[in-house]
């Protein structure tokens, strides 16, 4: 139903690569060969959970595969599934928006830059801004002057998305600012996620809507160290871009114009680069990363050099990966549930000539003149308007970042984490469900009755663990014990969960993006996990 | 009605030796929950005789005092009313026979008839020192007894003050004694920081603090409100501030922000979300500031129990049949009690051959006749002796060795302890054979069981 879905499943991921590798000349054999030897613990639990049930056809179904490739006579079946799911350059342009606005031939990405605190996501995505064209010339002097009359001279790119006096005051990002730029080949829309650990919560709500994320570290000495400590939130955010669904990772070295690290001849430092990269990489691997999502860049976010244009080779001769921007545009785009139902969590909302959502489409097409249901509330509304960014569309595809004016209810009635469907399939609200937790960090055990709050899609709930149901094994997800008594970290096991208000989830095996969900208490994450089965439902009257 | 011997064990007059911590603790509670009985009773008309005697008042005096009473009272009209007045004075006139000067705490009597569930008459006689010296003189008598004073004997502990304020609202609380209370609780949608430019951005910027103005002024009032009642005093010992973003400072540095909460302010504390969860962690991370509340105390005996199982040491013991198995065997040192455990402790009897057991149920299996037939030969028991399991444990954890701690549910951990572990358990001395405490699961395989992998 969900092509998306089909990434975290790699068995029957395989039949697909299986195809594509036949169907792209075999360019894709890598992905193949690797397959059962997953080494993350996360993506291989997701990927065992829907393994079990389908192992004993998948197994049978890989030598099928495997005999298939060779053969090239993969069953009718999935023929017909494959050609749906695989990116289809003729079908895209076709699809592709017909307004106005001049992206229309690109492909919108979500991009969203994480990291450890002053590690300078917000200016290096300010400065990408500025390069590409999307802060003119006079905005940028205006806020160098300002900023210099901070004597705060090297935040100036940062203001462009850290807009409010409290953020500005301080220099720390508090909300995810949001911004769009557009590249050769695609219409990015970045998200500037907080990096001070309080803020975790903002950030989570921005992984979430993103496709790609960009992990920014600061190399200059003590910096990254602290960011990668215990505690520190680089691990930190890696892993929650990891649990939200980001399938893309770019690390970008920041500050590697550094003088503390700068090579005394005044190039930039490889054996830093190095250094900060080999500790990052295991770390990742281990968090369910695999190397071939990762890609590596130093830059310098500050001086802009590495992100537009490729770093002069006199200063840094060893990279020549191109630029980050040219990384970004050539990565593979996600894929897109076209045909499913619309489903869109709803992020934000205001008051602008009616009542304006913001969110990301997850799933299905949405135009002018529709008409959806908000769940759980199950209000008819009828589509306005709908808004990139700035500009209006007439209609916006799964992936896309949209803001819609809605008619039928009132900005008052909507709340973060409220889901617009199509009026024939519905996202049931709920307040109990059962689903497979994986206990992380916690300072001692945890049990029923235990109360934290949840973060799944947009939506942030506090919710109690009303009875752990079983203690799974993480790797094979057999029951290692009916009804244990509490929780270790490092544990995994199913449970019974509720929450205060209703919310719309679904299954992770049903749609992915509403089905993984993280539960964090005390200023860190808990646990991970993703929804087994979804209790009866309630809506709000 | 509790047992009145049993009060007498718990705060006879035999004069106050020196309590121990915990044993003070135990005293609290046992008298916390005779208040709580003692709110409950209703008598017929105003027989019930609530008598408080003050440290250093003269026994003498307060006898002189009921010889009056008793006089005035024999003029009452209604014969009924008349009958067990004077008989609650004659037996508040023995009770206080029994002491030869009033106790160094003071002297607090209840004596009356009272009307119990199923509509029979009860004579209450209690007399009892408290835990710490009473200021109140007190003779009422009334349709139910005045337990006012005792009250506000436990609740004179230090309050604490909290106010989580983040972007999203703000909850206004207490800590107090064992309780955690949310007094107030409102949410607000604040627009959030937008995409850059469009036509609208100084609208919104304007917008938004405007609504960042009202909030905070909001919160402001609130918070005067809540704990400057009167308008004159403030209410708790100390305040904390928390919250995730910026507000928490702004409103302490704030003029809309009383006075007189500014100087009550202890401690300011960085939490990552509002509402209960940020209640929760504010306390935690202000721990220290408030060592001496009994909910901090509660959070850190069941933490450092639950630290004992994470690490595998094998000295804890949970559920109530292990818990009392370890107990017997004297290896708990520390032995943890829900306060409000629902389970009974029965002596049975067994009529034909004399032979006496103990039986731990719940509420539930009180019901349940199954339980009171020797399974062997069907013969029905007696019933010797029945109390809640917890007042057993209040009267005899001493005769085991073992420390007694009684805990609410009210904290995060008190609520894991209660739900997760039956609500008892205890901290042992050394590791306890396994096999000695294999306590057979009564797995109850409920209708929920049908989860799916």
């Amino acid at each position: 139903m969900n092509p998306q879905a089909k990434e975290f499943v790699p068995q029957s991921f395989l039949s697909r690569n299986t195809e594509e590798t036949v169907l792209n000349g075999g360019e894709d054999t890598e992905s193949l060969g690797k397959k059962p030897s997953v080494t993350g613990f996360q993506e291989s639990w997701e990927d065992n959970l829907v393994s079990n049930e389908e192992k004993a056809e998948n197994t049978k179904e890989i030598e099928d595969n495997l005999q298939s490739l060779s053969v090239e006579e993969a069953p009718k079946k999935r023929d017909e599934q494959s050609s749906e799911e695989t990116w289809d350059e003729e079908e895209y342009e076709q699809r592709t928006r017909t307004a106005n606005f001049d992206t229309s031939t690109r492909k919108h990405v979500n991009i969203v830059f994480i990291g450890h605190v002053d590690a300078g996501k917000s200016t290096v995505s300010g400065h990408i801004l500025y390069l590409t064209g999307m802060v003119d010339d006079r905005t940028m002097e205006k806020f160098e002057r300002e900023a210099k009359a901070k004597n705060r001279e090297t935040w100036k790119y940062a203001w462009a998305l850290d807009t409010t006096e409290q953020e500005r005051a301080k220099g720390k990002t508090e909300e995810c600012g949001r911004a769009e730029f557009l590249t050769e080949h695609k219409h990015f829309t970045i998200l500037d996620a907080p990096g001070h650990k309080n803020f975790v919560p903002q950030m989570i709500g921005g992984a979430t809507q993103a496709d790609i994320a960009v992990l920014v570290i600061s190399a200059r000495k003590g910096e990254f160290e602290t960011g990668f400590e215990r505690g520190g939130q680089t691990r930190e955010h890696a892993m929650l871009a990891k649990t939200a669904g980001v399938r893309q990772l770019v690390v970008a070295v920041n500050k590697m114009d550094d003088p503390s690290i700068l090579n005394p001849d005044g190039t930039w430092n490889k054996a830093r680069y190095d250094e900060c990269c080999e500790k990052l990489l295991p770390f990742l691997k281990q968090i369910g990363w695999k190397p071939q999502d990762i890609y590596w860049i130093p830059i310098s976010g500050y001086t802009g050099q590495n992100l537009l244009e490729p770093v002069d080779p006199a200063v840094c001769g060893w990279y020549t990966n191109g630029p980050l921007l040219k990384i970004l545009d050539e990565l593979k785009p996600p894929q897109r549930a076209y045909d499913s139902k619309v489903r869109m969590p709803i992020t934000d909302k205001f008051k602008e000539m009616g009542t304006v959502v913001c969110g990301k489409l997850e799933a299905g097409v949405i135009t002018r003149e529709q008409r959806l249901i908000m769940m759980p509330n199950r209000v008819e509304v009828v589509v306005d308007a709908i808004f990139i960014e700035s500009t209006e569309v007439d209609k916006a595809e799964p992936g896309d970042n949209v803001r819609l004016r809605i008619k039928g209810m009132e900005e008052e009635d909507i709340r973060m984490g409220f889901v617009l469907c199509d009026t024939d399939a519905l996202v049931q609200g709920t307040t109990l469900f059962d689903a497979q937790i994986m206990l992380l960090d916690y300072k001692n055990i945890i049990c029923a009755g235990y109360s934290c709050v949840m973060h799944v899609h947009a939506a942030v709930e506090e919710c109690t663990i009303e009875k752990l149901l079983a203690q799974v094994d993480r790797k094979t997800n057999q029951v290692i014990q009916k009804r244990p008594k509490f929780l270790k970290p490092g544990m995994a096991a199913i449970a019974r969960i509720s929450v205060a208000q209703p919310i719309c989830i679904l299954p992770f095996k049903e749609f992915p993006q509403l089905g993984r969900f993280i539960l964090r208490d005390e200023g860190k994450t808990v646990a991970v996990g993703i929804i087994l089965k979804v209790g009866r439902t309630s809506t709000i009257e | 009605m509790s047992d009145d011997t049993l009060l007498e064990k718990a705060f006879g007059g035999t004069g106050s030796t020196e309590l121990t911590e915990s044993d003070r603790a135990v005293a609290i509670w046992k008298m916390k929950k005779l208040i709580k009985g003692l709110e409950e009773a209703r008598g017929n008309g105003t027989s019930m005789i609530s008598l408080i005697i003050p440290p250093k008042d003269q026994l003498s005096r307060i006898t002189r005092m009921l010889a009056e009473e008793y006089g005035t009272a024999s003029n009452i009209k209604s014969r009924v009313n008349r009958l067990s007045v004077l008989s609650a004075i004659t037996s508040t006139q023995q009770r206080l026979k029994l002491y030869n000067k009033v106790p160094p705490n003071g002297l607090v009597v209840y004596c009356g008839t009272v009307v119990t569930e199923d509509n029979k008459e009860k004579k209450v006689n209690i007399s009892f020192e408290p835990f710490k010296p009473i200021n109140t003189s007190l003779y009422l008598c009334d349709n139910k007894f005045h337990t006012e004073a005792l009250s506000s004997l436990m609740e004179s502990e230090e309050r604490f003050g909290f106010i989580v304020i983040d972007g999203s609202g703000a909850l206004f609380g207490v800590v107090s004694g064992s309780t955690r209370e949310i007094l107030h609780k409102f949410t607000i949608e604040l627009p959030k920081k937008h995409g850059r430019g469009g036509q609208s951005a100084l609208r919104f910027a304007r917008l938004r603090l405007e609504k960042r103005r009202n909030f905070l002024r909001r919160s402001a009032e609130i918070a005067a409100q809540l704990f400057i009642p009167d308008g004159q005093k403030v209410n708790v010992t100390g305040l904390v501030l928390a919250g995730s973003a910026d507000f928490k400072n702004e409103l302490n540095q704030s003029d809309l922000f009383d006075q007189r909460l500014h100087e009550k302010v202890i401690k300011i504390v960085d939490v990552s979300y509002g509402g209960e969860n940020g209640f929760n962690q504010a306390i935690e991370l202000a721990a220290e500031a408030l060592s001496n509340v009994k909910f901090v105390q509660e959070k850190k005996l069941i933490q450092s129990y639950f630290d004992e199982i994470s690490q595998d040491t094998g000295k804890v013991v949970y559920g109530v049949k292990d818990t009392l198995k370890a107990l017997e065997m004297g290896a708990v040192e520390k032995l943890i009690v829900w306060e409000n455990l629902e389970h009974h402790r029965l002596l049975l009897k067994n009529p034909q051959t004399g032979e006496e057991s103990v039986q731990i149920l719940t509420t539930e299996q009180l019901k349940d006749s199954r339980f009171f037939k020797d399974s062997a030969s069907g013969v029905e028991l007696d019933v010797v002796d029945q109390q809640p399991l917890v007042d057993w444990l209040a009267d005899n954890y001493k005769k085991y060795g073992a420390s007694l701690d009684f805990v609410s549910n009210r904290s995060q951990e008190g609520s894991q302890f209660v739900r997760g572990f039956g609500g008892i358990g205890g901290l042992l001395r050394y590791v306890l054979d396994a096999s000695v405490l294999e306590e057979p699961e009564d797995d109850v395989e409920d209708l929920d069981d049908d989860w799916e992998l």
